[in-house]
């Protein structure tokens, strides 16, 4: 009973029944008519969810026969899963736009319903001319829809909209008309049995007008003017509507016919892919919300097309199924929701979008469509872009990664520009005056996302403990308006408690690393209770940012790995872009960021298609192919480094955060990447990769850490220098990590524990000189020592640390760091230690000589000392430092415990054992005299600034000053061809986009001719393909 | 077995409307330019199921079971060309709606007046 009133049959009963039954009900009156609307697409809802859950528990695909008869005799009807994942979505959809309509006239219901209902059909129907009725149903009622907007431009672009699916709908009869003749046959299944059949000019022919309708209708590059004209104009339910639903009844309706295309999937899968890069590329250069909406659909549709035609090469169904579900989910939802917020906002220009900053939790679902669109984790798009790459991998499709990675890399360049945009320029527009009850469909949508999105992570196998990064961030959400004190009590709360259950089972490498991040990432973040304001919006991603810190060493796949690591990356972007000068160093951050995260997915990828499994161990196989694994997953992390030539992200990024964020950035979030080569390198030895790379690798990091030491000292702004030295520092590691000894590694771990501390006592340090005089340029700064005691007291110690002067552990650090280097007999990046240490003293002793010595600048207000919230943590960490610096067995045993037991038995390394090696280094003497010595140099120090000798020495020059005299040699040392190859590189991308969007002119006859040039090619093209096929060159 | 005559009459309606669409400018010469190309289709499609010399596809006395599918006229696309007039209709019945707005906001039917949105 219950089956038969959900039968998918009634939904079109329902559609077209809800059709003639409305305009009767209007003559009752309005909210008649409106509630018949909603309640006919609730019941088509209702009905392809029934189905969908039915199907989804192994039930048979639902046939629908028409007349009694079976094909070909009758046409005939198909609710397999797939079709019930689109039917359900586009209802879905549609159920919660119909709100956006309920106030129109009945017509525009009638209209709506019509396309709904059409959409379905396309979806579900198995023959050709059918899908052509249906095809036509949907367009007209489109056509009707469209004139709810009355303005001269929205009527202009409605008729190019008329001209070019009039032309690809004619084209789509011709098509099945001609393969009626060569076949004899409508219903798709026999034609695509009978495909041997469709030979010779007609057969062929006919082909191609069905291929250039479906292609045509998902709007291709460059044929493609007239939609995005449409979508720029149009109401912007019915430019959801085209956007999402159309498009997925005319997507579906291609992939029913794609097997009869076997020789051409590689022409429509570079079709496809010339729509996705050309589309986001122009979308760099758009300015107009709806027009970039526009593009992103049709980007979006073109990566769709190329994931069908490859996967359809393939033939892996469970694999296809799962990458095209989630492509089309994660785009429907995702660009269905933008469309509805740009009709609620009622702006154009992108930055107008501001006001959405205005609407309680409005830029909040803003970011999850945005990050959804960009395909960032939980969202079904993630899992759909990993599952796609692996497949591609699989087959060693290699070009087509690169080209898909390279559109989401320009899709998420526009989209995460504007939300920029959105923040830097946020309170100069009007509130507006709607309520937000509008936004709820908005809402939901967002939810939707997140909910299908934790069905793929449930479908993919990925372990429980991944999400609560994501629950902690959620409960701090729900917290948002309570003060920001207790916020941040809550995240170091909630961190301390789920950090601690997620590090409990760890052991070696994984568990030390865990450690560090879970307590570095504590203490440091104690520093955020400084600020007393609310900071909207920034809790929530810093418990993310914290928790996702300790869930990545207990990652044990590559997909694990993967989604914290772009979780870290989305939650650390968002920290960032905190204030209006941000917006573009922020952008830069997430960029490159996902830059590296290709490298690393590619490489994942590539490992997955060399084992068959998705597990991290398997990078310790011994596998002889496995370099190309090893030298992706490295550039990756090279870049999230900000090693040598990619650094360009890094200053800026570092340096226009809020204060408390450089902190954690420097010192926390700089050491993910370091895990990662630790890790990688750590199983490439083990795999017994023979990797001269290594030695490049050593040499990339100690340039490194000179080039970032010479920019420390040529900076005036203090975050700025620091951010260098940060740089510097970290190639200190990854010069360590290179060794690829034991030695090395113990090296890079103590050192990474070193920085960590110093940089996140620097940081802070530099945090407490802001608050109190608002300066951050050393110029403005002088004399604080004696006003800010304390934290004169800390900055020294941790300047002497990471120095690498005794006593303190930066000593130790270099020791190591010298002794490992001369063990492998590397003596190049041995020297330039020396001078890169040199170079480095230079710019920590300014550091402490203009910032607290010196004289008092008359600019400064009155500094006090330092908040508490500032002092503990820098105590904290000081406390660390002593303890390694005097107790260094204390981390040093468990760094060679940890790394020890799987490595002493698979390696020997020139006979050497621990105890030799840490003979080489008895600390205890050395470090009583250097502290003897320090203590003496000390004494002086102050005795000499009691009797004033340094004022009578006055008339020098200022140390500002005396940095400058040498500033010219070190700009000859450093150019600055990063910084210009980067930019060059994004200047002749704009230009690109500027020049080929000028093919798009307007004019609809024009793009008629584009239309007809884009069947001729794609008739040409595919003809060449097929004689090739049949007479292959020798 | 199918109509050369006819086919060839459909396919040059179909060739003449795609150059009418692509060479008048004028809004009206273009639905124009479409009605062709459609009627080309209609007819070719009428030409795809005929049979020279063959018989209404009615199965009679005089036409029994067997012969059927060598003499009858296939049926089908017979069938489909009405969907696909009333269909045909309903589109260029829209275009002329869309027309006569397009006139009323610019007092022009030029098709190079209406390039408000564009790259």
């Amino acid at each position: 009973m219950v089956s038969s009133f959900l039968h998918p049959l009634n939904i079109f009963i329902v559609g077209l029944g809800g059709g003639f039954l409305i305009p009767l009900l209007s003559r009752l009156g309005k909210r008649w008519v409106a509630i018949a609307f909603i309640l006919s697409i609730a019941a088509m809802t209702l009905i392809s969810g029934f189905s969908f859950l039915i199907l989804l528990q192994g039930g048979p695909p639902i046939d629908i026969l028409t007349g009694g008869s079976t094909p070909p005799y009758s046409i005939n009807l198909r609710l397999g899963l797939a079709e019930a994942v689109f039917a359900f979505g586009v209802n879905l959809v549609a159920l919660f736009g119909s709100a956006y309509f309920v106030r129109e006239k009945y017509g525009t219901m009638v209209l709506y319903l019509l396309v709904v209902m059409g959409i379905q059909g396309m979806v579900m129907t198995r023959d050709l001319f059918n899908l052509f009725v249906f095809l036509e149903i949907v367009s007209i009622a489109t056509y009707g829809l469209l004139s709810l907007q009355e303005t001269p431009a929205a009527l202009s672009a409605t008729f190019k909209y008329l001209m070019a699916t009039i032309l690809a709908s004619t084209f789509f009869l011709i098509g099945t008309v001609l393969l009626y003749g060569a076949t004899g046959v409508l219903n798709i299944d026999d034609l695509i049995a009978k495909s041997g059949l469709i030979v010779g000019p007609i057969g062929f022919t006919g082909l191609m007008f069905l291929l250039a309708c479906l292609l045509l209708e998902l709007k291709p590059f460059p044929a493609n003017g007239w939609g995005l004209d449409v979508y720029e104009t149009a109401h912007s339910g019915v430019a959801a509507l085209i956007s999402g639903g159309v498009s997925a009844g005319v997507f579906f309706a291609l992939i029913k016919v794609l097997p009869l295309f076997k020789p051409q999937l590689d022409l429509i899968a570079a079709l496809g892919a010339t729509t996705f890069v050309f589309s986001n590329l122009l979308g760099l250069q758009q300015t107009k919300a709806r027009r970039l909406l526009g593009y992103s659909s049709i980007g979006q549709m073109g990566l769709l097309t190329l994931a069908a035609a490859l996967l359809e090469q393939s033939s892996a169904d469970e694999a296809a199924f799962l990458v095209i579900a989630g492509l089309f989910v994660n785009h429907l939802f995702a660009k269905v929701g933008l469309f509805w917020l740009a009709g609620y906002l009622g702006k154009e220009r992108l930055q107008d979008w501001s006001a959405l900053v205005g609407p309680p939790a409005a830029i909040f679902v803003f970011g999850i469509l945005l990050a959804a669109l960009c395909g960032f984790p939980p969202f079904p798009g993630f899992w759909a872009k990993w599952q796609l790459v692996m497949n591609l991998a699989a087959s060693q499709r290699y070009i087509w990664i690169v080209i898909v990675l390279f559109g989401s890399l320009l899709e998420a360049a526009y989209l995460f520009r504007w939300f920029g945009q959105i923040l830097q320029s946020s309170g100069k527009t009007d509130r507006l005056s709607r309520s937000s009850v509008a936004l709820l469909p908005i809402f939901a949508m967002a939810l939707l996302l997140a909910t299908s999105g934790c069905v793929a992570a449930f479908l993919m196998g990925l372990t429980l403990w991944t999400s609560i990064p994501l629950i902690a961030g959620l409960i701090l959400y729900l917290l948002d308006r309570v003060s920001g004190r207790t916020k941040c009590f809550g995240v170091l709360a909630l961190t301390l408690v789920g950090g601690i259950w997620l590090i409990r089972d760890l052991t070696g490498i994984s568990y030390l690393f865990a450690v560090l991040f879970l307590g570095g990432g504590l203490v440091v973040s104690i520093g955020c209770l400084y600020r007393s304001d609310k900071r909207p919006g920034f809790y929530p991603f810093l418990a993310v940012m914290l928790l996702s810190l300790s869930t990545l060493p207990r990652a044990t796949t590559s997909l694990e790995f993967f989604f914290i690591w772009e979780l870290i990356t989305l939650s650390s972007y968002f920290l960032i872009l905190r204030t209006r000068e941000v917006e573009l160093h922020a952008l830069r951050y997430l960029l490159f960021s996902l830059f590296a995260a290709f490298f690393l997915l590619v490489g994942f990828a590539i490992l997955h298609a060399l084992v068959g499994s998705n597990s991290l161990t398997a990078l310790r196989l011994p596998n002889l192919n496995s370099v190309p694994v090893f030298v992706l997953l490295a550039i990756g992390l090279l870049i999230k480094a900000g090693a040598i030539g990619v650094h360009v992200w890094l200053p800026g990024a570092y340096a226009e955060a809020d204060d408390d964020v450089s902190a954690i950035l420097s010192a926390i979030i700089s050491k993910v990447p370091v895990y990662g080569l630790v890790v990688g390198t750590y199983f490439a030895i083990r795999s017994e990769v023979n990797l001269n790379l290594a030695h490049v690798l050593g040499w990339i990091g100690m340039l490194t850490t000179l080039v970032g030491a010479v920019l420390a000292i040529r900076e005036d702004d203090v975050k700025r220098m620091l951010a260098y030295s940060s740089m510097s520092q970290i190639g200190y590691i990854i010069a360590a990590v290179a060794l690829m000894s034991h030695l090395g590694w113990v090296t890079a771990l103590y050192l990474t524990a070193n920085h960590l501390m110093v940089k996140g006592i620097l940081f802070l340090v530099v945090a407490a000189l802001i608050a109190q005089t608002g300066k951050r340029l050393l110029v403005d700064l002088g004399g604080l020592g004696r006003s800010m005691p304390l934290t004169f007291v800390s900055a020294t110690i941790a300047i002497v640390a990471m120095s690498g002067l005794p006593p303190l552990t930066g000593f130790g650090g270099k020791w190591l760091l010298l002794s490992a280097m001369m063990e492998k007999g590397w003596y190049g990046p041995a020297i330039m230690t020396v001078l890169a240490t040199f170079v480095g003293l230079l710019y920590m002793v300014r550091f402490i000589n203009v910032i607290f010595l010196g004289t008092r600048k008359p600019a400064h207000k009155r500094p006090t000392e330092a908040s508490i919230a500032l002092l503990i943590p820098q105590y904290l960490l000081i406390a660390g430092i002593l303890l390694m610096s005097f107790f260094p067995k204390a981390l040093i045993d468990p760094i060679s415990e940890a790394i020890d037991p799987q490595f002493a038995s698979t390696l020997v390394w020139q006979g050497m054992s621990l105890e030799m090696i840490y003979g080489y280094w008895n600390p205890v003497p050395v470090m009583a005299f250097a502290v003897a010595v320090s203590v003496a140099l000390f004494g002086i120090f102050w005795l000499l600034r009691r009797t004033d000798w340094f004022e009578q020495l006055g008339g020098r020059p200022t140390p500002v000053r005396l940095y400058d005299s040498y500033k010219p040699a070190l700009i000859i040392f450093t150019p600055p061809w990063a910084t210009a190859f980067w930019g060059e590189l994004a200047t002749a991308t704009v230009t690109i986009a500027e020049r080929t969007r000028r093919i798009y002119s307007g004019n609809g006859q024009a793009y008629n001719l584009y239309i007809m040039y884009y069947f001729t090619v794609l008739y040409v093209i595919s003809g060449l393909l097929l004689i090739w096929g049949h007479y292959p060159p020798r | 077995m199918t109509s050369n005559v006819v086919l060839t009459t459909g396919l040059a309606l179909i060739l003449i409307g795609m150059w009418g669409l692509l060479t008048h400018r004028n809004i009206l010469r273009i639905i124009i330019a479409f009605s062709l190309m459609g009627t080309g289709t209609h007819i070719m499609t009428v030409a795809i199921g005929y049979v020279t010399n063959g018989t209404a596809p009615i199965i009679d006395r005089a036409l029994n079971l067997s012969e059927a599918p060598v003499r009858a006229v296939d049926p089908i696309p017979s069938a489909l060309v009405v969907t696909a007039i009333v269909i045909g209709l309903a589109v260029t019945a829209v275009m002329l709606a869309y027309a006569i707005r397009l006139y009323q906001s610019k007092k022009t039917l030029s098709i190079d007046a209406f390039t408000e949105s564009k790259w």
